[in-house]
């Protein structure tokens, strides 16, 4: 069983996007910053992040960069375009809703 | 759009972008404090490929690679089938290609879609013949052409002491600019130049005349040639791909405005009379081919009332525009029909060759059935077995395509040549072709691939791992879409068969000569009378004189004159009321004519001198039989509902003018003083006709301006079976081939259930069976499948044939001898091809098999 259980289905792009939402982050970085930024609750098998990745390059939603890193090290950075600042935002609106359509279900019974 | 080109992008640089992907993979693993948590790096790579949407591209090119190398490893499979399915949709290719370029494609010329050929109509009549002097008229008095232009084809004699012809266009000066032409070497025609009867004469000589007659010499230009033994300067030679306007190629082209100096007491440039030429009009700028006509109506209207024996008043000038290739619509929906019905046939021989292909794909197909097996045991889905299939038939179809293409490129030259089609025509394939190619080759695998692949993707494919194959391969075996496949192959060829059956009948009745007349020994000669201006009784005379010199020789056995030479007239065709459906043609002719040309008279007599020549009339059996019901009619009023003449004879049928038409009758006339200077002399030799020849020519020169064209009427018979012969010809290998296709179709079915049965067969021969109760078993296999194509095809060629039996293709009707003859050819090979493969597996002992187990 992958370890992306504890990740809802449909919802790695959304957050990758996030993260990626105050400035351009590799890929080693991105991982990290979800396992932070969600208190060390969902954990992602890190290789996953690559497909999703490469999704988000197709359709336009992030560019890469080869970059050096504060380490020295040679990375491959990811920033936002103007396309994915859109899809976030839908994305996110679209999480809202059902989520707390999904929060008064549970609520009322 | 910029997410599509992105992907494409990425296609395109997809090493590098794997590369980077890999890196930073492996880069982030050596970040990671354990790198456990990462995910297997391959199945990552496979997904992120995913993200890009190129899967189905890798999988096709890996099916193709295999689809390759399974044909590289054997050959004989794929050679047989590129063979093949070239064959099948090179056939149909040609057909395209010679009908595109012969009937359907305007002509190579500027400005086809303002360029028209003028026809004269009136309610009840249509001709394309003008008198030159009209066309004239016309130039004149118009407002809706910018150009006219004109031409009328005669034969001339090249040469200073010669008596060769060849044909020439006398054409307007602005024929070759208007058309758009210049010359390869020296001058075109030109206005300006070569204008007015007084111009100093010019000639340009056609490209393929320069090469064969002038030895490519590029020194004759200037010099001075003979045309009808006068001098005239040879200024020109024309571009090879000059076309001609009515697929005629003629070897000169010489001022019309000359013709009077070439033909020097002939009126062609003042005479009403003649109706011997052509005209075009270049329409003036904007105007639609209905405006023009109507614009034409008052000068034509002037023209009727000018010369009123010449012209209708109802008479109307028919555009008929170059980009339709100077056909009406009527005209092209008959060219659509004649293609089609073409077409539809060489379909067939296009199904069965992809039958045949088909079977043969899934004959290779079952055995790999454990490799497929194994295939699915792996995880691969069903379509994606189909799919490799499928594309595995692919590089089949490239070689297939490009084999018809070259064929094409050869072939549709080949019978350009064979059947007389003009040089200039360029049969090359160009991109409508090639995409023609493609598609039918597409149609062709749909049926070769796609079948066989559904087929099979359908089987139990696991169960072969165990078995090696065998369930999986007999049911393949017991297919019902190989049995069909087999059936249209068998009923495709047989129908072919039947129908090229027909044809060469026809050509073998023509040869058995039940012509109703009698060529052999009978001579035709030609002497152009009008182009000196001899007619009437002047006309007469010099034919009585020429008769009289041409009898006193003692090698002739009788003379007779006849305004359409059997074998190769042209004659005026009519239809009566009460003949519904039949085509009379109409020769006038000299009482001596049916002894000369040995037609029985049935009834009645032969035209005498005191035969008023304006009312009397021997018609054929045929046409007494269809318009009176009874051969018994002389005296009768011809034709029957409003007579105007009297029957005085009822000749037996003999079809001198469309030797292969069954719709046909004839009409014979006396001659009248007018017709003299159009008609023919007919003379029949005592014995060989040959040695008459010097004797005609030298009897023709009572007039020393006469230059005789003399022939053997059986040369012309040749001519004229040429086309026919040709067409059985092609038929009857198209036959053979389909034929052969379909023996290698049951030979492949019945040789792969021989090879599937060894070990029944060992089982049943060690029980005690007879051989020839084992042979059955093999061959009853295939017998309902042949047997029902079979029917099958003999059963359309019935309704096809009759439908085939009339214009233009006259095969020979129904006819039970071809049937007959049909089926016992497909009888015989195709039990050959069933018994060979049988009879192989029970010499090689099938009893040993059992031993292996």
């Amino acid at each position: 069983m992958p370890k992306t259980a504890g990740l809802p289905p449909g919802t790695l792009v959304m957050l990758i996007l996030r993260v990626l939402r105050p400035g351009s982050l590799h890929g080693y970085a991105i991982a990290q910053r979800i396992r932070q930024l969600s208190s060390e609750q969902l954990s992602v098998e890190e290789g996953s992040l690559y497909p999703a990745l490469q999704k988000l390059l197709a359709n336009g939603w992030v560019k890469a960069d080869w970059t050096t890193s504060d380490s020295g090290r040679e990375v491959r950075s990811y920033r936002l375009t103007a396309r994915g600042l859109k899809q976030l935002d839908a994305e996110q609106g679209d999480y809202r809703r059902t989520a707390e359509a999904i929060a008064a279900i549970l609520a009322s019974a | 759009m910029t997410m599509w080109w992105r992907r494409v992008w990425h296609l395109i640089n997809r090493r590098r972008f794997e590369r980077d992907l890999a890196r930073e993979m492996r880069e982030h693993r050596e970040m990671m404090p354990d790198s456990k948590g990462f995910g297997d790096s391959h199945r990552l790579l496979e997904r992120s490929r995913d993200a890009w949407g190129w899967n189905w591209l890798d999988e096709a090119s890996q099916d193709m690679r295999l689809g390759v190398r399974a044909l590289w490893k054997s050959p004989v499979f794929a050679v047989t089938a590129v063979l093949i399915l070239s064959f099948g949709v090179g056939l149909n290719l040609t057909l395209y290609q010679i009908a595109t370029v012969a009937m359907i494609r305007p002509p190579a010329v500027q400005g086809a879609e303002t360029l028209a050929r003028f026809y004269r109509y009136t309610p009840s009549f249509h001709g394309s013949g003008f008198p030159y002097a009209a066309t004239q008229l016309i130039r004149q008095q118009n407002t809706a052409l910018s150009a006219v232009l004109v031409e009328s084809g005669t034969s001339a004699v090249w040469g200073r002491d010669s008596t060769d012809e060849i044909d020439v266009s006398f054409v307007s000066p602005n024929w070759f600019a208007e058309l758009g032409y210049d010359a390869i070497a020296g001058r075109p025609l030109a206005e300006g130049i070569d204008d007015g009867a007084d111009a100093s004469p010019s000639v340009v000589v056609s490209h393929e005349f320069w090469q064969t007659r002038l030895g490519a010499d590029p020194a004759v230009l200037g010099t001075t040639v003979y045309v009808n033994a006068r001098p005239v300067t040879l200024v020109g030679i024309a571009r090879p791909e000059f076309p001609g306007l009515d697929l005629d190629h003629p070897a000169a082209w010489i001022p019309i405005e000359q013709r009077e100096y070439l033909f020097p007491d002939s009126p062609f440039l003042r005479t009403f009379g003649s109706d011997n030429t052509r005209m075009y009009g270049r329409l003036r700028e904007g105007l639609s081919p209905a405006a023009a006509r109507e614009s034409l109506r008052s000068t034509m209207g002037a023209l009727a009332r000018q010369e009123p024996d010449h012209f209708a008043k109802d008479e109307w000038l028919e555009p008929l525009m170059a980009a339709q290739n100077f056909m009406t619509a009527q005209g092209r929906a008959e060219a659509w029909f004649f293609l089609s019905l073409l077409t539809g046939l060489t379909g067939l021989v296009l199904v069965v060759a992809a039958a045949n292909i088909g079977n043969l794909v899934l004959s290779r197909a079952a055995g790999r059935a454990r490799e497929l097996g194994v295939r699915i045991a792996l995880g691969a889905r069903r379509s994606r077995i189909a799919r490799q299939l499928l594309v595995e038939t692919v590089p089949l179809g490239v070689l297939g395509a490009a084999g018809a293409l070259l064929l094409t490129a050869w072939s549709a030259r080949l019978v350009a040549v064979l059947s007389g089609l003009p040089p200039y025509l360029d049969f090359t394939p160009d991109w409508r072709s090639i995409l023609v190619s493609t598609g039918l080759t597409l149609g062709a695998l749909a049926v070769v691939g796609a079948l066989p692949a559904w087929k099979v993707a359908q089987q139990e494919l696991m169960l072969a791992i165990r078995d090696g194959g065998q369930q999986v391969s007999l049911r393949l075996d017991r297919a019902r879409v190989r049995r069909s496949m087999l059936a249209a192959q068998v009923a495709g060829s047989c129908l072919i068969l039947v129908l090229a059956g027909m044809a060469a009948r026809r050509v073998q009745h023509a040869l058995s000569s039940d012509l109703g007349f009698e060529f052999a020994r009978v001579l035709v000669m030609d002497a152009k009378l009008g182009n000196h201006g001899v007619s009437g009784s002047a006309a007469r005379a010099y034919w009585n004189a020429v008769k009289e010199r041409v009898l006193s020789n003692p090698e002739t056995e009788a003379v007779a004159v006849v305004t359409a030479p059997p074998l190769g007239g042209r004659v005026h065709e009519n239809g009566f009321p009460e003949a519904p459906g039949l085509s009379v043609l109409l020769q006038k002719i000299d009482p001596t004519y049916f002894s000369l040309m040995e037609i029985p008279i049935v009834a009645g007599r032969t035209f005498t001198d005191r035969d008023p020549a304006e009312s009397s009339a021997i018609i054929s059996r045929r046409l007494a039989l269809d318009m009176y019901r009874s051969t018994d009619v002389i005296g009768r009023g011809f034709p029957r509902s409003s007579p105007d003449r009297i029957v005085v004879g009822v000749a037996e049928d003999a079809h001198s003018i469309m030797i292969t038409a069954t719709n046909v009758a004839e009409l014979y006339l006396p001659l009248e003083t007018s017709d003299y200077n159009l008609v023919f002399l007919l003379a029949r030799a005592r014995g060989d006709a040959s040695r008459l020849v010097p004797v005609m020519r030298e009897a023709a020169r009572v007039d020393s301006r006469v230059i005789p064209a003399v022939r053997l009427m059986r040369d012309d018979f040749d001519r004229r079976l040429r086309g026919p012969r040709l067409a059985t010809a092609v038929a009857g290998s198209v036959g053979i081939v389909t034929l052969v296709l379909a023996c290698l179709g049951i030979f492949g079915v019945v040789s792969y259930s021989a090879a599937l049965r060894t070990k029944e067969m060992g089982i049943h021969l060690a029980l005690g069976a007879k051989r020839s109760s084992i042979l059955g078993l093999v061959a009853r296999h295939v017998m309902s499948p042949v047997a029902i194509g079979m029917l099958l095809g003999l059963a359309v060629a019935v309704p096809v044939g009759r439908a085939l039996s009339a214009g233009p293709f006259y095969l020979e009707s129904v006819d039970p001898a071809v049937f007959a003859l049909a089926a016992t050819a497909f009888l015989l090979a195709g039990g050959a091809a069933a018994l060979l493969p049988a009879v192989r597996v029970l010499r090689a002992d099938p009893i040993r098999a059992l031993r292996h187990e």
